[in-house]
């Protein structure tokens, strides 16, 4: 028998050993610390970037034109103003004339670079609002050029900011919010643009990727977890699904392109066949939420129902749906917002395309948020960098909103056992 | 609560499911434009539609797509219908491969118009060396095998002519897909290329090998292919001053407070020089429209009128940098808007 001396923890070897213990786990909880910083620094630096290029890309500076209509050299006949012929009747009146050289008039010789080529489209509209201006003297609010918006900035070349500088001297001219950036669509020139068009594509799009992916995500879902016989076909079944997930999403753009479009003739650009591509990625994701979520609702619930003479239809459609509902919906709605950032699959079936008009449905040409704010970035004038940086701030607002709704969804319907 | 929940779920589907039922028929007949292809012509032709729909309030805006030249090509060519474009923007001549598809697939009247000239210039950052360079040099920097003699060897700008900077050559250019690529091929490889009398011999017996050897560009990382995206390239060059950047002419126009241009055989790119043609990076712009679709889509024609009126010299497509064409050219082009002249395709190469 030997008798076991007690530790002594206050030897050296003991105290170094505890020391050792001691640090190691110092340095581990700075090290996650650490991470979490870069993280939050990386995330912060996006942020920050994005939101100081960003926010001046929602405001538009205007210039103060007075236009005498009664002098004008056009003619409208008021009558005409009344139908739904009255853009017609507008675009042959001559305005774009009168607007420049009302600017001319205003400004000195070079008054009509000052303003954004398609300024008079506003006039047009002043017009259209209030017939009764073209009988007198107005002043309206004109979009100013790329050039001038940029000097208002303080971003333009010297030129345009001795020209600004002038206009500001003689109070012509406001720097105001743009509230036609959140309700026009595509343009050329970057302060016509707008991002309505595209964030109607895109809303059309992930209803169609919702309305084909989570039906058939759920139903797979439930068949594989509550009735699939465990056979090695159904594990076939679970690692292609679980493959699928992780491939790549510019392999669903091929398969979009060469399916819906060459092979089933389906219309190019339309939210629908963005839809049923997105759907083909999202499909997976909701599967593998969808059977965590049911795996998650215990045996004793089915059990109890079962007892009391439930079938397993009734099962599956009182009980354990609605309970797992609410993690099936944190999945789809996780799935929903990858589709929503996704570009590349979008590419391929030809929603990279000028679309100036907002898509009325899903077979009309769209494009979609992320598509657009890559087609900007590629733009040749240089108003379009803070106009892309504004379409992503628009971009990341709508992701946040999906990612709270998860969030929202789940502190809501979520039961613990 | 949650029934609620489900239903509403439920219901959302199918109402999307309905939506979807009611379209998705695709041989109905189109009400907008439909027009593919080059990223260079791209800006033009969206200027030209924002310019027709705003004479035109009545009419849906034309969707212009950038595939790139040779995408756009075998989009434009794969059938007459409302499923297939109206119109190729093209940054090159239809090829006679292409036209040969185009009348294969039953597209037979092509109207060729010339819209205007681009230059496919060269840049470096302001802050870089100032290079002065020719196409002789720019091929023997940039080819896979210059002269057929061999791999590319040549690692500065000095080991390609004395004349030039002991820097490492960079480029950043178009890739293989783009019509700058084929004109940066077809303009100034080529013309480098055929400085060689060898060469020239090489073309009447091998036409094949002439071409290998003349425009295939290195690819062990000194050309660096920079995507579609000209603003990329833009970027990079303002980021490392001793890059050699190649794009569209009007991104040198529009980038000139940070970037110089390369002079080409001592031509500067200006609007003059790439008009007249002189500056050996001049190349022109085309659209090709199916004569066929002219009467089908609404519209189509007034398009072409609306090109037509922005491309004089100071209208709205030259003050968006593209560079008119020269006065007989435009005449010709104008007439082939109002004839609908189709393309022989017995002159294409």
């Amino acid at each position: 028998m030997t008798t076991r001396n007690p530790t002594d923890w206050k030897s050296d070897v003991m105290r170094r050993r505890i020391a050792r213990r001691y640090g190691a786990e110092r340095r581990f909880r700075l090290l996650g610390l650490a991470a979490v910083l870069v993280s939050a620094g990386f995330l912060a630096f996006l942020l920050i970037s994005m939101v100081g290029n960003g926010i001046r890309g929602f405001t538009r500076t205007e210039i103060l034109v007075p236009i005498d209509f009664s002098t004008a050299p056009m003619v409208v006949d008021p009558a005409t103003l009344k139908g739904a012929n009255a853009d017609q009747a507008l675009a042959n009146a001559g305005l774009p004339n009168v607007t420049n050289l009302a600017a001319i008039a205003a400004f000195g010789p070079k008054g009509d670079e000052l303003l954004s080529p398609n300024a008079w489209l506003t006039v047009r509209d002043a017009i259209k609002a209030d017939p009764s201006i073209l009988g007198k003297k107005e002043t309206l609010a004109l979009p100013s050029s790329t050039a001038i918006d940029l000097a208002a900035k303080s971003k333009g070349s010297p030129e345009a900011e001795a020209a600004y500088a002038k206009l500001a001297q003689a109070n012509a001219v406001s720097t105001g919010f743009n509230a036609s950036f959140l309700t026009a669509s595509d343009a050329t020139d970057p302060t016509q643009v707008g991002i309505w068009g595209a964030f109607k594509g895109s809303l059309l799009t992930m209803l169609v990727t919702l309305a084909l992916s989570f039906p058939v995500g759920v139903a797979t879902a439930l068949y594989l977890e509550e009735y699939a016989p465990k056979t090695w076909w159904t594990d076939i079944i679970e690692v292609s699904i679980n493959n699928l997930a992780a491939v790549p999403s510019i392999i669903f753009g091929l398969l979009g392109l060469s399916i819906f479009l060459n092979l089933l003739d389906f219309p190019r650009s339309a939210a629908l066949v963005g839809g049923m591509t997105l759907a083909l990625m999202t499909m997976p994701v909701i599967v593998i939420a969808g059977r965590n979520a049911i795996k998650a609702v215990p045996p004793s619930i089915r059990d109890a129902a079962l007892g009391v003479g439930a079938s397993p239809v009734q099962v599956v459609f009182h009980h354990v749906l609605p309970l797992a509902l609410p993690g099936i919906l944190t999945g789809t709605i996780i799935g929903m917002a990858r589709a929503l950032g996704e570009t590349a699959p979008l590419l391929m079936i030809g929603m990279r395309a000028f679309i100036a008009t907002p898509p009325g449905g899903v077979t009309d040409p769209a494009t979609v948020l992320p598509v657009q704010i890559f087609l900007w970035s590629d733009e040749v004038s240089k108003g379009f960098v803070e106009k892309t940086s504004a379409a992503i701030i628009v971009l990341l607002a709508f992701l946040l909103a999906m990612n709270g709704l998860a969030i929202y969804l789940r502190n809501k319907f979520e039961k613990r056992w | 609560m949650k029934y609620s929940l489900l239903i509403g779920v439920a219901a959302l589907s199918l109402s999307a499911c309905g939506d979807q039922a009611g379209g998705g028929g695709s041989g109905s007949a189109r009400d907008q434009i439909r027009a593919v292809g080059s990223s260079t012509v791209y800006p033009f032709a969206t200027a030209v539609a924002e310019q027709f729909v705003n004479a035109n309030p009545g009419m849906k805006s034309p969707i212009i797509e950038s595939t790139g030249t040779g995408g756009g090509m075998k989009l434009f060519c794969a059938g007459v219908g409302a499923q297939y474009p109206d119109i190729e923007d093209a940054s090159r001549r239809i090829k006679k491969s292409e036209f040969e598809l185009c009348q294969k697939n039953g597209v037979k009247e092509i109207i060729e118009i010339q819209v205007g000239v681009d230059g496919l210039a060269f840049a470096e950052s302001k802050k870089g060396p100032g290079m002065k360079l020719t196409p002789v040099m720019i091929y023997k920097a940039l080819a896979d095998n210059p002269f057929g003699k061999g791999k590319n060897k040549t690692e500065t700008w000095k080991d390609v002519d004395p004349s030039l900077p002991a820097i490492p050559i960079s480029v950043f250019g178009p890739p293989s897909t783009s019509g700058t690529r084929d004109s940066l091929a077809e303009l100034v490889l080529t013309k480098g290329c055929e400085s060689d009398p060898a060469m020239e011999e090489l073309k009447k017996k091998n036409e094949d090998e002439f071409k290998a050897t003349c425009t295939r560009v290195r690819e062990d990382g000194k050309y660096v292919d920079s995507g579609e995206n000209d603003n990329l390239i833009v970027q990079k060059l303002g980021a490392n001053p001793n890059a050699v950047g190649i794009f569209g002419y009007s991104f040198l126009e529009e980038n000139k407070d940070t970037l110089n241009d390369i002079p080409l055989n001592g031509v500067q790119a200006t609007y003059e020089t790439v008009s007249t043609g002189q500056y050996p990076g001049a190349r022109p712009l085309y659209i090709y429209v199916k004569k066929a679709h002219i009467a089908a889509i609404p519209g189509l024609k007034a398009y072409l009128e609306a090109f037509a009126a922005g491309w004089e010299p100071g209208g709205y497509l030259t003050k968006r940098g593209m560079v008119a064409s020269p006065d007989d050219v435009r005449k010709a082009s104008a007439e082939a808007v109002k004839n609908l002249t189709v393309l022989d395709g017995a002159s294409l190469k």
